[in-house]
């Protein structure tokens, strides 16, 4: 087992050096700099900024300039937010952008993982039809207006919740329900696919004949064994979740780093935008190990060498 | 049966969770005093709130509630003396006969918010900082006219010495703590209005030396203004209390809240919610709030000092043509622009600079009144009688939702009215804004807003040869000659009388097709008292008089 992470670490690296590569290229070629705006600064200051910012100097030493900075831990400086940098606009977003997709995460296992079973456990009755017409409402309806319709109904029309920022418990209800809806359709129409076929295996019957108790066969046979489809999504669905929705935190201005990433391709803050994607990258190799590991948990047939 | 219990109970807990949640969390009606408390949504992260390095609407917002310059502007757009004594002129000896030194005289009384005081020496660190070019300042070259300036600023790879040498160089000083002396390389008249701006309001050497690009950072971020930044949560929001020290009439409010709602609807319902106290009608439901009953004493309407047009590439045919051009403008109906595309808010233009500020002159462009039977005269003129000869014409524009709408407005004019079919051409933001500066395009959504309320910000840098914002690449010897007294020009009557025939020589050759004065329309709640909304107001309406506003029951 540690052969493996050792491995999938040292892959890590290395994706992490491609992506940063190729992304500091494709940033290159896109017309249009930090600096482009309609009315156009004067010349000298956009030299002056140029120099400041180290980019007048040629395309490779101004990549290795950026691979020697993470080798420092230092993830650059950011051309838009001046005073901070790029570690410190990440510290400070992310802990928020996690928090919410944490509990959307948390939101979408719940009810998908409940939906899910019922329908499988009760197949082809009404809570089958019910749970399979939720499921497929929440994955049609998209993001930005399930979160809108959440703002007018709950805040403007109901009062009963703020219609956005960050702080109180209150304001991260309907942002994480927003941004939980399709990942819980999701997890749902898989759980209840695992579930029925779970449920057909002989060991599951064998249980049941032993004279155990239903809740017993469930929980110890069934419960366990079609969990292990949902964690093949949960893990990269975590990633995403926590990673952060640019509509969801737009629409409810939560100050995370889901809509930093796209604004600042928009502003070409090629500072924030290498640090964001090297970040982003990061979390998501580091998600797709540990769900590889917890199926070693969950799962005792399956060994890595 | 269990099994159902199971999930139903989960399932039942969950709402119930957030019932419980729910009212509890919705605010409270207090009966105490009515809180001086006012809320305005300042829509984005601010990058950059060192007044030297501002550029941005919404960096200006801030800056304004924390810092007072030398001079300031009135509602009406006339300069006011804020921590000089007066306004310079050449009559109380202010400007020199020759118009090269200006001096100001300062107050006395005029203090940070730490209690020291403000000097001349302030101002002259902080001209000289605009210029520095290791920070790069977006408005250093609005300075350019007084002495070294352009020089120091343009020195990016100087040594240390040598930078000090520029540094030296710069002609602003201080003869003593109140009194500051600017040298002119020109006598230029509205540099009066320039010293009006955030750029070169006063800054202290003394905290920034200390904190480096920290001291923007609450509690360090001192000013002379009305109010304190005393707390901002990046991309959440920004808090301003009053300054204890300030050396002014003291403001009403007792706090200030800038939150940073990027979506404008979700903004609007944050007002709805009583979460806000101002908010900007989101772009397509103007009708709806113009004509709601219920809006009737919210509804907020101002003219920006802003003009939307298009421009054409003049070296492209067929615009090289002036006629071609004038008569693509004559064929375009305003009216319906304004009704159509934006929801009745603002006015036709046939002019370029908006009414409201000076060099506003209604009868210049009238030619241009939607006329088709001219329009097609002046086609036939210039060769084409016969609209499918013209090249085929592409009209670039950055692709937002709200500019597909007028480019599609643009694309039925030319097709209902004149028969010429033209071709859309959406870009990215900053790719069209590349594409633009760099001439790649026939004709282009533009739009200008007034950096500071005169003519000489709306014509010679956007109409002179070569000039930096220039992208029409129109070119008239004349119109430079014309450009270059007005500079310089120090009889005010003979100044504007020169930009007035110079602003008719361009509307003549029509290198841009004027469509609308854009106006500003906001919702403000009942409460909210003393409001006063001018046409170079930042990123959110009345922010240059917010130390007037009070809320009442």
């Amino acid at each position: 087992m540690t052969r493996f992470v050792i491995r999938r670490v040292l892959w890590m690296l290395l994706v992490l050096l491609v992506v940063s590569f190729i992304t500091f290229t494709l940033m290159h070629l896109v017309p249009g700099g930090p600096w482009s705006r309609e009315k156009a600064l004067a010349p000298a200051v956009v030299a002056a900024l140029n120099a400041r910012y180290g980019l007048d100097k040629p395309f490779f030493v101004q990549y290795a300039n950026f691979l020697l900075g993470i080798l420092h831990g230092n993830l650059g400086i950011s051309y838009t937010y001046q005073d901070r940098s790029v570690t410190q606009i990440l510290m400070q977003g992310f802990p928020k952008t996690a928090i919410l997709g944490t509990t959307a995460f948390v939101f979408a296992m719940i009810v998908g993982i409940s939906l899910g079973m019922a329908a499988a456990l009760r197949q082809n009755t009404w809570i089958d039809y019910v749970c399979v017409m939720f499921s497929t409402i929440f994955a049609s309806v998209p993001g930005f207006v399930l979160g809108i319709l959440l703002m007018i109904v709950f805040s403007v029309v109901l009062h009963w919740f703020p219609t956005g920022g960050w702080g109180s418990p209150s304001q991260i209800v309907m942002p994480a329900i927003a941004l939980a809806a399709l990942p819980a359709a999701f997890i749902a129409r898989i759980t209840r696919a695992s579930t029925l076929e779970t449920m057909r295996q002989d060991y599951v019957r064998t249980a049941r004949s032993k004279g155990l108790l239903e809740r017993v066969v469930l929980i110890r046979h069934i419960l366990r064994n079609s969990l292990i489809p949902v964690v093949t999504v949960a893990g990269p669905q975590f990633a995403a979740l926590v990673t952060g929705s640019v509509i969801v935190e737009t629409i409810f201005s939560i100050p995370g780093i889901g809509r930093l990433f796209v604004q600042a391709v928009f502003a070409r803050d090629y500072g924030l935008i290498m640090g964001t994607v090297l970040f982003y990258s990061f979390v998501i190799s580091v998600a797709n190990l540990v769900v590889d590991i917890l199926y070693g948990v969950i799962d005792p047939r399956i060994r890595y060498d | 049966m269990k099994r159902k219990t199971v999930v139903f109970s989960m399932l039942a807990i969950i709402i119930a969770a957030i019932l419980v949640l729910a009212p509890a969390c919705s605010s409270g009606t207090t009966t105490a005093a009515v809180p001086q408390i006012l809320r305005v949504n300042l829509g984005s992260e601010p990058a950059q709130i060192d007044p030297n390095q501002a550029s941005w609407a919404q960096e200006k917002s801030v800056v304004s509630q924390v810092f007072v310059g030398l001079l300031g502007f009135n509602q009406d757009l006339t300069l006011r003396a804020d921590v000089a004594t007066v306004i310079p002129t050449v009559a109380n000896k202010g400007i020199s006969a020759d118009g090269l030194t200006i001096t100001f005289k300062l107050r006395n009384n005029v203090t940070w918010s730490d209690g020291q005081k403000v000097t001349a020496n302030d101002f002259v660190y902080s001209i000289k900082r605009e210029f520095d070019p290791t920070l790069a300042c977006a408005y250093a070259s609005f300075y350019y006219d007084i002495v070294g300036g352009e020089a120091y600023n343009s020195a990016t790879n100087a040594t240390d010495a040598q930078l000090a040498t520029l540094k030296d160089a710069v002609g602003v000083s201080a003869p003593d703590d109140t009194t500051l002396v600017v040298k002119l390389n020109n006598p230029q008249p509205t540099m009066l209005q320039c010293m009006a701006l955030w750029p070169v309001y006063p800054v202290r050497a003394d905290i920034i030396a200390k904190y480096g690009n920290n001291w923007t950072d609450p509690p360090n971020y001192i000013g002379d203004g009305p109010y304190l930044l005393t707390e901002w949560v990046h991309q959440d929001h920004l808090t301003f209390k009053p300054n204890p020290n300030y050396w002014g009439t003291k403001p009403k409010l007792a706090e200030i809240d800038f939150k940073e709602i990027t979506d404008a609807n979700a903004a609007l319902a944050a007002y709805q919610n009583n979460e806000l106290d101002i908010v900007g009608v989101p772009s397509g439901t103007e009708k709806t709030f113009l004509n709601d009953k219920t809006y009737d004493d919210q509804r907020n309407l101002f003219n920006d000092l802003t003009t939307f047009a298009f421009q054409f590439n003049v070296t492209k045919a067929p615009f090289d043509n002036v006629l071609v051009r004038q008569a693509l403008s004559c064929a375009i109906d305003r009216d319906s622009y304004i009704s159509n595309v934006v929801g009745g808010i603002g006015k036709p233009a046939l002019s370029w600079i908006p009414p409201g500020m000076p060099g506003y002159n209604a009868t210049i462009g009238s030619q241009y009144a939607f006329n088709v039977t001219k329009a097609k005269q002046l086609l036939a003129q210039a060769g084409y009688s016969d609209v499918s000869k013209l090249p085929q014409i592409t009209f670039s524009y950055s692709n937002t939702a709200a500019n597909t709408v007028r480019a599609q407005f643009l694309q039925g004019q030319m097709k209902d009215n004149l028969g010429i079919n033209i071709i859309l051409d959406p870009e990215e933001s900053k790719t069209f804004t590349t594409n633009v500066n760099s001439g790649k395009f026939m004709w282009a959504y533009f739009g200008w807003g007034a950096d500071y309320p005169d003519p000489d910000d709306w014509l010679p840098s956007l109409f002179g040869t070569g000039a930096g914002n220039n992208h029409t690449l129109y070119s008239n010897p004349a119109f430079d000659a014309l450009s270059a007294t007005a500079l310089k020009e120090q009889d005010n009557t003979k100044r504007l009388a020169d930009w007035d025939q110079a602003q008719k020589m361009v509307m003549d050759d029509a290198p841009i097709v004027t469509i609308f004065y854009r106006e500003r329309f906001n919702l403000v709640k009942t409460t909210v008292k003393g409001l006063k909304t001018t046409g170079m107001d930042g990123g959110i309406i009345g922010d240059t008089f917010f130390n007037e506003v009070s809320i009442s029951k």
